[in-house]
Order: C-alpha cells, then sequence, then structure tokens
C-alpha cells in the first residue's frame, strides 16, 4: 500500500463558464456521466493508486460536495488512521486563485504537520480522467524532481506533486516567495527548485465551460474513451443509491447513450446520458442531451442539445432545441412548459 | 431471526457455489435482500442470519450489514454459523433446531417477541403492522398468510382458522385443503414461548426440529393462541428454475405488485459501483430491466439484465434473465432461459425453448457445452 504520498484536492475552483450548473454546487459536485461528481474522477484515482488520506479544501456552495462524500465510505476513506478529512476556507474574502491556494493551506497547517506521509499529490477537482499516480511518484523520485506537474500534451492538468517538507516550507514562506499557488512555484522558471514535467498519455479533460462539460461528456460514448475511464482494476467509485435496474417500456429506443440505474424509459433516446431515477415519457425524443437525475420528462417532448440539470420537470409537448455547438441548460428543479425554447 | 441456511437444490446448478437466499434476482438483487430490506424498513433493526449451507459468499455480502442500514453499535445485523460445542458439532437439522442454538444471542437481547423469517421468499412486507395485529389479538404466535389458488394447496402448509383468525389446525400439503390459507413461513413469537417449546423440542427425540412440523403443531395442541396474519400482495418462492424465471419475468409488467420503484420501500442491496449502462448504436432494449455496467450490443426484449452483462453484436435475446458478468457472445439467440452468472455463451449459440412451454433452459458453465452441441 501506498503509505507515501498524500492527497490534497482543491475545490474552490469556480469556472464563470460553468456557472449554469454551478450556482447551488461547487464544480467539484457537478453531475457528470450519468451517476458521478466531476471529483470521483480524481478522488478513485488517488484511492485506486492507494492514497489513504485525502484533504479536500472546498470554498463556496460545498453542501452538496459534503452529502455527496459524505464519511468517505464510499471510496473505503473511512479510516480510523488516515481516511477523508475537509477543510473549508474560514473566510470568503480571500480571492484563491490557481490550484493549490497556499493561503488555504496556511489557515490549515497543523494537518500538514500531522501528516505522515513524505509526498503531497496536489490536485483540481475537475478533470475527467483516470491515472495512477504509482508511476509518476516513482519518476518523480528517480528523477530527483522537487516539483512536478502532470501535463498533457504541452498542457497543465493542475496536478503537481511535492515532498511534503518542501510543501511546508512553501507555505511559511509564501510572504516571502511571493508564490500564491503551486502553479505560481510550477510555472516560476527562475526558481531555486528543479521543476518537472510528467507527460500523461491516457484521455483527460479539464471541466471548465458548458461546451467543454458538453463534449466531455459525449466522449463517454466512444468505446475507448469509455475503456479506458471504466476499468475493472481502477473502479470510478462514487455515491451508491439504492436505486433499481432501469426498467425500459415496450416503445422505448435507445441508440448509442448511457442510462444510469432507476430510470423509466419509455421514448426515444439517442446519442444522449441519462442519469439515475430519470422519467422519459411515451413519444418523447431526447437527442444529444444530457439529463441528469430524477428529471422528469413528459410525452412528446423534443429535447436536442440540451442539458437538463437535476430534479428538473418538462412538461408534455415542450420542444427544446440548442445549436450542438451551444447546448442549452435548463436549471435544478426548473419547470419547463410548451414552446420554451433557447 | 432469518434462516438463510437453504440450499435450494432444485435450483440446480444455481445454488452449486451458494445459499438460496445468496441466488440473483431481478437484475440487481440477492434474494435474501427482500426480508433484509423489509426488516429495516420495519424499524427492526437487530437482525439474526442463520447460515450453514455454502456460507461464504453470503457472509461476505451481508458483511457488517452497512447494505441495509444495519451496522449498529446496538443490535445490527449478526451472522449465525453452527458451531461445536465441548461435546459436539450441532448442525442445524431444522429450522427450529437452527433457533435452538442460538438461544444465547436471544437471551442476551431478551426481546418481547421474535420474528422468524425464511431468505427464500420475493416480497415487500411491514412486519410491525403483523406485530400489531399479533399485540392485538394477544396471541401467543402469529403465522402470515397468504391466498393460494385452491388447486395449489397440495405445495403448501395450510392453516385452518375459524372466523377470527385463530389457527384451529395445521396441514402441510395437505392432499384435499379445507383452506386456501398458506403459511408464508413468517412467525412472530411471544419470546417466553418460543423459547419454552424450542427447549421442550430439543428433548423431544421423536421431533424432526421443523417449525411447521412440530412447534406449530404442538402448539396447536396444546391449545395456545395462534392466529393467523393474512397478507395481501406480492408474494413468491423462487425455489426452482420455473418460478426464479417467473418472479424475473413479473417484473417487467408494470401493474406488478411487487414496484421497486416505490421510494418509501427500497429494497437495498450491495451495489456494485459500476458505470451506466451503454446502448450501442447497433442496441436495442425493449419491456426490459437493465443495470448498470451493461453493453448492449445485441437486440433484447422482455429480459432481466444484471451487472456487467455483454449482450453482443446481432444477438437476440428474449424472455431471458441474465444473470451478473454474463457474456451473450454474437449472433446468438436465446429465449426463455436463466443465463447463470458468469457463463461466457459463445458466439452462435441457439437456445429456444422446448417443447412444453414450461420449460426454462438453466445455461450454466456444465449445460452451455451440451447446450451448443444440440
Amino acid at each position: 500500500m501506498n503509505k507515501q504520498l498524500l492527497g490534497v484536492i482543491d475545490a474552490t475552483t469556480v469556472h464563470d463558464d460553468l456557472k449554469e450548473l454551478s450556482i447551488h454546487r461547487s464544480v467539484a459536485a457537478i453531475p457528470f456521466g450519468g451517476r458521478y461528481r466531476l471529483i470521483d474522477f480524481i478522488l478513485s484515482n488517488m484511492v485506486n493508486s492507494g492514497i489513504q488520506s485525502v484533504a479536500i479544501f472546498p470554498k463556496f456552495q460545498y453542501r452538496s460536495l459534503m452529502d455527496h462524500l459524505g464519511s468517505g465510505r464510499n471510496w473505503d476513506l473511512n479510516r480510523k488512521r488516515d481516511g477523508l478529512f475537509f477543510f473549508p476556507a474560514p473566510n470568503f474574502d480571500k480571492h484563491y486563485t490557481g490550484i493549490g491556494t497556499l493561503d488555504h493551506f496556511a489557515d490549515n497547517i497543523d494537518f500538514f504537520e500531522r501528516a505522515t506521509q513524505e509526498y503531497a499529490l496536489i490536485s483540481n477537482s475537475y478533470t475527467v480522467f483516470n491515472m495512477d499516480f504509482q508511476p509518476l511518484l516513482d519518476w518523480h523520485i528517480k528523477s530527483g524532481c522537487d516539483i512536478t506537474e502532470v501535463q498533457k500534451e504541452g498542457q497543465s492538468l493542475g496536478i503537481y506533486l511535492v515532498k511534503k517538507t518542501l510543501l511546508m516550507d512553501l507555505i511559511t514562506t509564501r510572504n516571502e516567495t511571493g508564490y500564491s499557488n503551486m502553479r505560481d512555484v510550477a510555472t516560476d522558471h527562475d526558481s531555486q527548485f528543479h521543476l518537472c514535467y510528467y507527460n500523461f498519455e491516457g484521455y483527460a479533460s479539464m471541466v471548465d465551460t458548458i461546451e467543454n462539460y458538453f463534449r466531455t461528456s459525449m466522449d463517454l460514448m466512444k468505446p475507448d474513451v469509455w475503456k479506458e475511464l471504466f476499468t475493472k482494476d481502477r473502479p470510478i467509485l462514487t455515491k451508491v443509491k439504492d436505486e433499481p435496474p432501469t426498467r425500459y417500456d415496450v416503445d422505448a429506443s435507445v441508440k448509442n447513450s448511457m442510462v444510469a440505474n432507476g430510470g423509466m424509459i419509455e421514448g426515444t433516446v439517442e446519442n444522449s446520458i441519462i442519469a439515475r431515477g430519470v422519467k422519459i415519457g411515451k413519444g418523447t425524443v431526447i437527442r444529444n442531451c444530457i439529463i441528469m437525475q430524477k428529471t422528469q420528462i413528459n410525452e412528446n417532448c423534443l429535447l436536442d442539445s440540451v442539458i437538463v440539470d437535476k430534479d428538473a420537470k418538462i412538461e408534455a409537448g415542450t420542444v427544446i432545441t440548442a445549436p450542438a455547438h451551444s447546448p442549452a441548460v435548463i436549471r435544478k428543479g426548473s419547470v419547463q412548459g410548451v414552446g420554451s425554447t433557447s | 431471526m432469518l434462516l438463510a441456511g437453504g440450499k435450494g437444490s432444485r435450483l440446480y446448478s444455481l445454488t452449486k457455489n451458494l445459499a438460496k437466499p445468496a441466488v440473483p434476482f431481478g437484475g440487481k438483487y440477492r434474494i435474501i435482500d427482500f426480508p433484509l430490506s423489509n426488516c429495516t424498513n420495519s424499524g427492526i433493526h437487530t437482525v439474526g442470519v442463520l447460515t450453514q449451507y455454502q456460507p461464504l459468499l453470503l457472509n461476505s455480502y451481508i458483511g457488517i450489514g452497512s447494505a441495509w442500514d444495519l451496522d449498529r453499535k446496538d443490535g445490527g445485523v449478526t451472522v449465525l454459523p453452527p458451531y461445536a460445542e465441548s461435546s459436539e458439532v450441532k448442525w442445524y437439522s431444522g429450522t427450529a433446531s437452527a433457533i435452538f442454538q442460538n438461544l444465547n444471542y436471544l437471551d442476551q437481547y431478551n426481546p418481547e417477541y421474535v420474528l422468524i423469517l425464511s431468505g427464500d421468499h420475493i416480497y415487500k412486507m411491514n412486519y410491525e403492522l403483523m406485530l400489531n395485529y399479533h399485540i392485538e389479538k394477544g396471541a401467543d404466535v402469529t403465522i402470515s398468510v397468504i391466498e393460494v389458488p385452491w388447486e395449489e394447496t397440495n405445495r403448501f402448509g395450510i392453516m385452518n382458522t375459524d372466523a377470527d383468525f385463530k389457527v384451529t389446525e395445521f396441514e402441510e400439503k395437505p392432499a384435499v385443503a379445507k383452506n386456501n390459507l398458506a403459511s408464508m413461513g413468517i412467525y412472530i413469537f411471544k419470546w417466553s414461548v418460543l423459547r419454552e417449546y424450542l427447549i421442550r423440542d430439543d428433548q423431544n427425540p421423536n421431533s424432526s426440529h421443523d417449525f411447521g412440523k412440530d412447534i406449530i403443531p404442538l402448539l396447536i395442541q396444546e391449545n395456545m393462541k395462534l392466529f393467523a396474519y393474512p397478507f395481501k400482495g406480492y408474494w413468491k418462492d423462487v425455489g426452482t428454475v420455473q418460478s426464479l424465471w417467473e418472479a424475473n419475468m413479473d417484473l417487467l409488467d408494470k401493474e406488478c405488485e411487487l414496484n421497486l420503484f416505490d421510494h418509501s420501500w427500497r429494497i437495498y442491496s450491495v451495489n456494485p459501483n459500476q458505470p451506466p449502462q451503454y446502448i450501442c448504436p447497433e442496441g436495442e432494449v425493449s419491456e426490459s430491466l437493465v443495470n448498470e455496467g451493461c453493453k448492449i450490443e445485441g437486440e433484447v426484449s422482455r429480459t432481466v439484465v444484471f451487472q456487467g452483462v455483454t449482450v453482443k453484436k446481432g444477438a437476440v435475446v428474449k424472455e431471458t434473465v441474465i444473470m451478473p458478468d454474463a457474456v451473450i457472445g454474437h449472433n446468438c439467440v436465446i429465449e426463455r432461459a436463466i443465463v447463470s452468472p458468469g457463463v461466457y455463451v459463445p458466439d452462435g449459440t441457439i437456445i429456444k425453448p422446448g417443447e412444453s412451454a414450461h420449460d426454462i433452459t438453466l445455461v450454466s458453465e456444465e449445460t452451455i457445452g451440451e447446450l451448443q452441441s444440440n
């Protein structure tokens, strides 16, 4: 077991271009792929890499995130020793930028002092990927790096590996050095540190806009992406729900779609992602859509290129279509009647 | 006290390596999820599960009971296997002996009432209502009964009652029945009465130590107060391949009384945490239940598909139950069958029902070779 690595997830990020989906929740808690939240990917990757202690640093709107993670049981992080820790930002006035805000860490320096792990992996909360961090750690040690940034095709993935003692130094000297976050450290080429870049070759998508969210969701329907993200030996774990299997009616027609449990499907679904507990009525056609948890779409609707957030209700006969490059978003809990277009 | 030691020998290879209560059901559950969920939904948080036959899977499935919210500081779920005493190992020789050998467990809680359940049936029931009835009637024992078709009374233990549902006679599988109220194998006992009769039964060398055959008849004979509790709703013994298949097919009927979608009475189970099901561009699914982790490239209708199943291109599956992690190869045609967990059905296999409409094919590792050559 990998007792060397401490997991640190920065869940403070706010993306203005994801606002429609993050009014009531942090970006980390945005539903994804029919049954997951964005944070499930990094959290499962950490757990699957043997990390047994994970600290989450949230800021705004973290109720749904806390509810989702609970005691950490679904990730096997409900431990007596180590496990899952939450460190909400003590004040909202401080402005955080980048990944791994040292100010936020400084407010919880005790945690870092107490941690027995030799290295810390600091990551953003909104990247969809499946990565084993063990080879990264081995490479970091072998290459004699001080700070390693994980990249994909030359672009930062907002993931940093650093010795815990160095991290503590960075935290305590932040006022002198001027580094406010891990990105600052990793991009300062004049620094005294040995900066390294580790290339991740697999699928990775940082979800920071609606378009990007939509495209990444649709990527799940590509067999090679699906196969890579959802492997048996490194499963993406999430909060389980006791939903029954999905029921397909005699008139149901479903093609090229991902469907989670607890659904009742009576209509036509194509190229879409249907989350847990969704109802799709007779005569309704859903194309290129992302339908989130417990949304109810009544009879004879037509939805094309729409993201419908949780608990929404689409009344019978409603038509909502949007251009494929700019999907419409129906907000959580809203009721849409006949004739609404966007 | 949940009796979960049954072998279920008429389920053949399905119960070769696991006890009947662990047999998969309904696309995601195991049979034992139903009584365990009923317990937790009825507010019963102290449950002893008596295991004997092939207990490995069942024990690990139950674990500490967290799936059913039965991981409690006080009470919770306790798995009770047979154990050795200083002189001998005492196997559970009958339902009554299983409870008798766990008197210690019951004594430590010293409850007022004990509910005895079997892990073999599919049903949703509020045991609290039954307990209220038991208290109202001032009964020593209350036995839950269900009306069965008269032509099937010879398959059940039949309770003959007076107009007030007081039990006057118990007949095991009568050739000519006087009543059609069948025992569901669900009993509520006054603990003091249960304790006394279990001890007496243990000392009787002629007893088969069975509730239906020994304890209940003796209670009636001694004029104890036994009442039948008439249950209305879905209840099915899934003890045969045919009845297991039928009960799965029942779920496809939208009007089925066993509503798995009712959030006020959820059936809990150990969730496997698999990705959503993927229906491919070529796939077709109708009138079916499909669980997570499945990949459907073929045509599936009137079928119950458990987690992790793959149905490959060109395959046509009808009126079938496909258990977890099975793979249906390219261009297979399968009708009216139960495909056992993890079985790989090779490309092009044709499985059609026999002459009789009652023939359900059980597809297992053992039979797949034979089925292919036919």
